[in-house]
């Protein structure tokens, strides 16, 4: 990368980190800082599920079920037990990991569809607990869910909240992308033969990605729940798995910030909109199909591929010619 | 020394392999030849674990590998390429050969995740080292380039560069001359005699006969799953068997 | 008692005949669908719209409403599945399936209604039959038609000696000159026609209700799990098992355990044996 496009990069980061925390200043009303926060929240579990569906290449369509978990699990912890908001979301994340782990340990040997269905499943169990378990979860009429604590008690402050956590959550995806560890998550979606062959524990690495999912899958139910301040089975439809889905394919696999524009154009569109809105699920599912029909790896791709083309002359060669000195140097180098 | 020892397999009522015994020693050519369903990447299948062994034992120095996954055969050193080329299309050149240094990648997910500086060195080391192979090999061309927009030669190269950026010590090669003009042939058997002289031990699975003999140390000629000959190149092209096998009845 | 046993038997012949349309469209193009438990749906939907709402004699919205199924099934094909299956990225078809699923299920849900609408009678019976009442026996019928006339068709059609010939090696049959993208066609028309009928006959029992989709998809792979892959004895078994575990869950436990011991018995089978009660281990080549 030229020192030119890394300097404008560091800036663009800036000055979206800047815009990001000065917003709810920025805003016109309630509702559209409300807009930034449950953005804020969605992005939070996309974060995580992008390592999952978009890097490793597992079809979790069912992440709405640990949604669910962790806004149940902070509304009860938080709520009925009075334990401090931040300790329950704590608590919350950790609960959100350990149900990863249960549903991965068995799921993730399932073929593709297999698993798709297995996490719609989850979520399918997880709906019907909530309305059966109503000594727990208040049943259909649902919970009420408590606030944090200041400073995070004014729509400010828990907007700062969600973009402190989400902002960590960021960072923390953002480092497994770029390391190694994100060229064998997409070596596990790509070429399961090829990581293979190069030593990278499928199994292993499929679980520890989706066990991160479910922590912040976790965190953003806490938040998302504590958001809402009233919580019900209904709030958890199969389709918000769908959208969270969606949100990740249609901004690009293998990339962090095609799948955060996603989120944040999935979300607002319906609201800005308004004929959208009724639309909807229906809006989400063809925008699906136009991607996966056009251009599968998104349309974070789609733009990389057109900059691309404006980014100047490409080396064209296509010969195949060894150093063997080199070759003979880098080996003596590198032998164990 | 990487060994298999009167292996067998069979698929269904087909019988691929039949006690076959074949062993890999560094800083050695060991060629593997024979017509179409001789079974040689069966063979090298089973060495690197994608097929179980039905009798007989896959053994690194001793140590018996039957029960291992291919994963662990690859952390212990055992590097190979494949027939058709097993790229990740989307990402660099470089950013494949870098995977293959997976077995020197020490830090967890969670250290990865926070960004610790163990990570950031390994990441730096690989990526020197990637760089070095792939230009050794011949790809200095096309680092940034992504896979699926590579030629077939250029492919099957990377594909030797990826096994190579891991230390191993031993690269089992699947057919890595399929397709490859003649003079594309002579780069590889100039990578593959660096290889050699480094002290990899290179077990060469090809259809190009006049290529193994060329370059090899040691041949083993299979038919029909069965050993038919091994020894010298010039013991085995000349071996009455062989020619039949090859010529045809 | 035996109401359980009833309403087991009728709810578990939808869930097979699901696991039959699976099947079907497995068969020629190795894809599993998402907008499987969609067709059902639409056959529901649809005879009530027609017969209940327009006033069609029934024989006519019958027809319709499988042709509505049908045609919903070969749309699938050609937008979904045809063009992603010629890309070798596996996960594709799973993505395609899954949009079109969510756009008939939400368009279903805008034009429709959110709400279950009963679905009319189709024979003239009062509603005191008890274990007898045809909401029960008209999806068991549908169930076992399907599976009958699938096997007749199998057995002793030419079009069904294709069938099985391009399913169990499409590119052998593509070498003797099948035109396999005709015969994939074919299977999902028969496939949507198939689950067009299920859905109607099992109208009475389910209600015309668009949330059908999804749960069928789900309920008609489990069965399709338990039962193997490919194996339409194995999807009636498990359907059928499925619809009797489930009713006597609801009776024993309560209406909320229903999905809840559904998909715990999915796992115990795949735990157990992942490839299903008939199905057949499969060997992956590299």
């Amino acid at each position: 990368m030229t020192e030119r496009s890394r300097v404008t990069r560091i800036a663009m980061l800036l000055i979206g980190a800047v815009l990001l925390v000065v917003l709810p200043f920025l805003v016109r009303d309630q509702y559209q800082l409300h807009l930034a926060q449950l953005i804020g929240v969605y992005w939070i579990l996309i974060a995580g599920l992008n390592l999952v569906v978009g890097y490793s290449g597992q079809l979790s369509v069912g992440h709405v079920g640990l949604l669910a978990v962790g806004a149940y699990a902070f509304a009860i912890i938080a709520g009925k037990y009075d334990i401090p908001p931040l300790l329950a979301l704590a608590a919350c994340g950790m609960i959100g990991g350990l149900c990863g782990f249960l549903l991965g340990l068995p799921s993730l040997r399932l073929p593709g569809f297999y698993f798709a269905m297995a996490t719609l499943a989850f979520a399918v169990i997880v709906t019907e607990q909530s309305v059966a378990q109503t000594e727990l979860t208040g049943g259909g009429v649902g919970l009420p869910v408590p606030g944090f604590n200041a400073p995070f008690d004014t729509p400010a402050g828990l907007y700062w909240l969600i973009l402190a956590v989400a902002a960590l959550i960021t960072w923390l995806s953002w480092n497994v992308a770029r390391l190694m560890w994100g060229r064998a998550l997409i070596g596990v979606r790509d070429s399961e033969v090829a990581a293979r062959s190069v030593g990278i524990s499928i199994y292993r690495a499929k679980l520890i990605v989706f066990i991160f999912s479910g922590v912040t899958a976790g965190l953003a139910g806490g938040l998302f729940s504590s958001l809402q301040s009233y919580i019900t089975p209904d709030t958890f439809v199969f389709e918000l798995g769908l959208f969270f889905f969606t949100c990740i394919i249609i901004g690009g696999r293998g990339s962090i910030i095609g799948p955060f524009i996603g989120t944040i154009i999935l979300t607002a569109i319906p609201e800005v909109v308004a004929p959208l809105a009724r639309l909807g699920n229906f809006f989400y599912g063809f925008l699906l199909l136009v991607v996966v029909l056009l251009t599968p790896e998104g349309f974070g791709r789609l733009i990389q591929q057109v900059l691309a083309r404006f980014s100047g002359k490409v080396n064209e060669s296509k010969v195949v010619a060894p150093d063997p000195d080199l070759l003979r140097k880098a080996l003596q180098g590198a032998r164990n | 020394m990487l060994q298999a020892e009167e292996v067998s397999k069979r698929f269904g009522g087909l019988v691929a392999l039949s006690a076959v015994s074949l062993d890999l020693r560094p800083g050695e050519v060991h060629g593997l030849i024979g017509p179409n369903g001789s079974g040689k990447t069966t063979l090298l299948n089973m060495i690197s674990g994608f097929y179980p062994v039905d009798q007989g034992t896959v053994s690194l120095d001793g140590v018996a590998l039957n029960t291992e996954s291919v994963a662990q055969r690859a952390q212990r050193g055992i590097a190979r390429t494949f027939q058709k080329p097993r790229l990740l299309g989307p990402l660099s050149v470089l950013d494949n050969a870098m995977l293959g240094g997976w077995r020197d990648v020490g830090s967890s997910f969670l250290a990865t995740a926070l960004s610790m500086p163990r990570a950031w060195r390994e990441e730096r080391e690989l990526r020197e080292r990637a760089t070095q192979m792939l230009k050794g090999v011949g790809m200095a061309h096309a680092l940034d380039r992504p896979a699926n927009l590579l030629e077939h030669a250029e492919q099957r190269f990377l594909e030797i560069a990826r096994g190579l950026v891991g230390r191993p010590r031993f690269l089992l090669l699947d057919e890595p001359a399929g397709g490859l003009t003649p003079t594309e042939i002579d780069h590889l058997a100039t990578v593959i005699r660096v290889l050699r002289e480094a002290g990899i031990g290179i077990l060469l699975v090809e259809h190009h006969t006049d290529f193994v003999f060329r370059i090899s140390d040691r041949v083993t000629a299979l038919d029909l799953g069965r050993l038919v000959r091994h020894g010298t190149p010039d013991e085995v092209r000349n071996d009455a068997e062989v020619i039949r096998v090859y010529l045809g009845a | 008692m035996l109401t359980v046993i009833v309403y087991g038997l009728a709810i578990g012949s939808v869930y097979a005949a699901t696991a039959l349309v699976y099947n079907v469209m497995y068969s020629t193009s190795k894809v599993l669908s998402v907008s499987t438990g969609h067709v059902p749906m639409l056959g529901g939907i649809f005879g009530a719209f027609f017969i209940g709402q327009l006033n069609l004699p029934i024989v006519v919205g019958l027809v319709l409403a499988v042709a509505v199924a049908a045609l919903f099934n070969y749309l699938t094909d050609v937008v979904a599945v045809r063009r992603v299956l010629a890309r070798s990225d596996e996960h594709l078809w799973l993505l395609s399936t899954l949009a079109v699923a969510t756009m008939i299920s939400q368009t279903m849900a805008l034009w429709w209604g959110t709400e279950p609408k009963p679905f009319p009678r189709l024979f003239p019976q009062d509603f005191s039959q008890g274990i007898a009442d045809q909401k029960y026996w008209l999806p068991v019928a549908a169930a076992v038609i399907c599976a009958v006339g699938l096997e007749l068709f199998y057995r002793r059609t030419m079009y069904g000696k294709l069938f099985v010939a391009t399913s169990e090696d499409a590119f052998a049959a593509r070498a003797r000159g099948i035109n396999t993208d005709r015969v994939r066609s074919f299977s999902y028309v028969l496939a949507g026609a198939l689950g067009g009928i299920a859905g109607f006959a099992a109208g009475q029992l389910t209600f015309a209700y668009f949330a059908l989709g999804f749960s069928l998809t789900l309920n008609g792979f489990i069965a399709i799990a338990v039962g193997g892959l490919g194996s339409n004895l194995g999807a009636v078994i498990g359907g059928l098992a499925l619809g009797m575990m489930s009713s006597f869950a609801t009776y024993f436990f309560g209406g909320e355990y229903q999905q809840t011991v559904a998909i715990g018995i999915l796992m115990l089978v795949l735990i157990l044996k992942p490839e299903g009660l008939f199905g057949s281990k499969q060997v992956r080549p590299v």
